[in-house]
């Protein structure tokens, strides 16, 4: 009963949202690039047919099991540029247009016009996942010369963890849109961030760039090791250098996600909930 | 039965005080207005009804709490400007309104007639003007046929012809018994559209009650004369006269009653005092309302 209600509040949500993106030119820009980036940069890998070490052949990028993670690290980025940009688009340009304040006078409670960008968050890296295990699917059954299903479904859980990074990235967007107003800002913030804001952060912190493991468990860098650039044999060397991982264990890192997109989130609903519009 | 109820409101921004302990009832059926100088705290108080804004004290109540939470969903408003997303266009947006407001078939079409946009209706919003924005308002407020219409300042920026329209519409909408309340500047506009009003002034309410009662039928006439002095004690002394003011070098009187002018002239005659001006304003809405807020500051 309380689930059927639930239900259909969250197909009436995201209905709306769809009515309001489906014409949004950068909607339909940024997911067109998804769809026709994400194989198309792994693809690129055929190019190049001879490789540094330790990889020495490209044919790791396309076989069972090694495309999930190789598929996965290309969608990272696609994730953090267009899931991310998209996020941030969706929430600020509601403020500029004053159309949150005019959904909320028309009938939705504040509540409900969280919940609607909420689901949408959820509805997107639905999509993005179920679009990258297709891809990972076809590009591995069409170059693994020998298929044995222990080997296809072995990084399986790749699905979950690239579910996981593209709604961290997302619920961060969301949180800075709800925050900032701003799309230009917000924008910025949110690359600023990723790229140099957090290490800056990290070095204040730790005063040193790499110490201590606990230095991982910041919010994007917890995201970004979800599904992280697969150069097992480097990150071992790392381990010897330093004493700990480069990178958090799979668990950790989907655990810290989760944490942090919860923050982020809750952060964002007091934001919503508290505004003068 | 009551449509909203507002109990002691009260919002502060900083040190301003927007609006202070405002108590105003509505009745179904009322076309109310609310009437104030710009800045006077009426976008304020409809924008904290409508949830839009936080209030500091004080509370509110619509329809005697029948409909619970989803109150706006009866509520047709149009706050301000007009919102809407510019690279949709105006069915569209229009059905965005109507999802929101939960309507399963909505008669878009006929509103869009209704302010004249059916042409334009696959334009997108961006591209029209501000009289056309203004009048995709109106319609997306009278979505779904709601109880309850809000307006404020509706006719704000539109050219006359527009202003005509949007009045007539507004008393049609007043006429088929639907409730309004609509927050004006315009004295002329609310005692054309509206039964009741609340006057209010930096965020305090004035005075309320129907427009009859608040704002006097008095007549109101200018006269003139060679010795305003003398004019001036002879008319102040006249029964039907009830204030007697000077506006540059001419009084106007406040008359009781409607008297023609060749009785005013006659009397004046009479008293050996010849008038050199002598005209007869429409009653002055304007000057009432300016006196009754003026009053109180």
């Amino acid at each position: 009963m309380l689930t059927t209600k639930l239900k259909t509040n969250m197909f009436f949500l995201l209905k709306l949202e769809w009515k309001k993106l489906n014409k949004l030119t950068a909607f339909r820009i940024f997911i067109a690039f998804y769809l026709v980036l994400l194989p198309t940069l792994l693809l690129l890998g055929k190019r190049i047919p001879e490789l540094p070490p330790p990889m020495m052949t490209n044919e790791v990028l396309f076989i069972f099991p090694t495309v999930w993670e190789w598929l996965a690290y290309v969608g990272n980025w696609l994730c953090f540029f267009f899931f991310g940009f998209l996020s941030i688009i969706t929430i600020t340009t509601e403020y500029s247009y004053r159309t949150m304040r005019q959904n909320i006078i028309t009938g939705l409670s504040r509540k409900e016009y969280f919940l609607a960008k909420l689901y949408l968050l959820l509805a997107i890296s639905t999509f993005a996942t179920v679009y990258y295990t297709l891809c990972a699917l076809l590009i591995g059954y069409f170059n693994t010369p020998a298929i044995y299903w222990h080997k296809v479904v072995q990084n399986a859980w790749f699905i979950p963890r690239y579910f996981l990074m593209c709604f961290g990235y997302m619920s961060f967007g969301a949180l800075l849109g709800f925050w900032i107003k701003r799309t230009g800002i917000a924008l910025f913030l949110y690359l600023s961030y990723i790229m140099f804001l957090e290490s800056i952060l990290r070095w204040g912190v730790h005063m040193q760039l790499w110490k201590h493991r606990s230095m991982h468990f910041y919010p994007m860098n917890a995201v970004e090791d979800l599904t992280p650039l697969p150069f097992t044999q480097m990150a071992d060397e790392f381990l010897s250098s330093y004493g700990f991982s480069l990178f958090l264990s799979p668990v950790e890192a989907a655990v810290t996600t989760i944490v942090y997109s919860g923050i982020f989130l809750f952060l964002g609903y007091k934001l919503v909930q508290r505004a003068d519009l | 039965m009551s449509i909203l109820s507002i109990q002691g409101l009260t919002k502060r921004y900083g040190k301003i005080t927007a609006i202070e302990h405002l108590t105003l009832e509505v009745e179904k059926g009322m076309s109310f207005g609310i009437l104030g100088p710009n800045g006077s705290g009426k976008t304020t108080t409809l924008g904290i009804v409508l949830g839009i804004i936080h209030s500091n004290a004080g509370e509110f109540q619509w329809f005697d709490g029948q409909y619970g939470q989803g109150h706006r969903r009866h509520i047709g408003a149009l706050l301000e400007t007009p919102n809407f997303y510019p690279y949709l266009n105006a069915v569209e947006n229009l059905e965005i309104i109507a999802h929101i407001k939960k309507i399963a078939s909505p008669r878009i079409t006929p509103l869009l007639e209704m302010v004249n946009l059916y042409q334009r209706r696959h334009s997108p919003f961006r591209t029209y003007s501000l009289g056309m924005k203004q009048r995709l308002a109106i319609a997306a407020a009278m979505v779904g046929d709601p109880e309850v219409l809000i307006f404020d300042e509706p006719t704000n920026g539109l050219d006359p012809q527009g202003i005509a329209e949007v009045r007539q519409t507004l008393k049609e909408i007043a006429g088929m018994g639907k409730t309004i309340i609509m927050a004006s500047h315009i004295l002329d506009e609310v005692e054309k559209v509206c039964s009741h009003v609340a006057i209010i002034k930096n965020g305090k309410l004035l005075a309320t009650g129907t427009v009859g009662a608040i704002i006097s039928d008095d007549m109101v006439v200018e006269v003139g004369a060679d010795d305003p002095a003398s004019l001036g004690e002879l008319l102040r002394k006249h029964p039907l006269v009830r204030q007697v003011e000077e506006k540059n070098g001419h009084l106007l009187l406040y008359l009781r009653e409607e008297v023609s002018a060749s009785t005013i002239n006659r009397l004046a005659f009479e008293h050996g005092i010849a008038l050199s001006h002598l005209r007869v304003v429409k009653k002055s809405l304007e000057s009432e309302f300016l006196a009754i807020t003026s009053r109180e500051s």
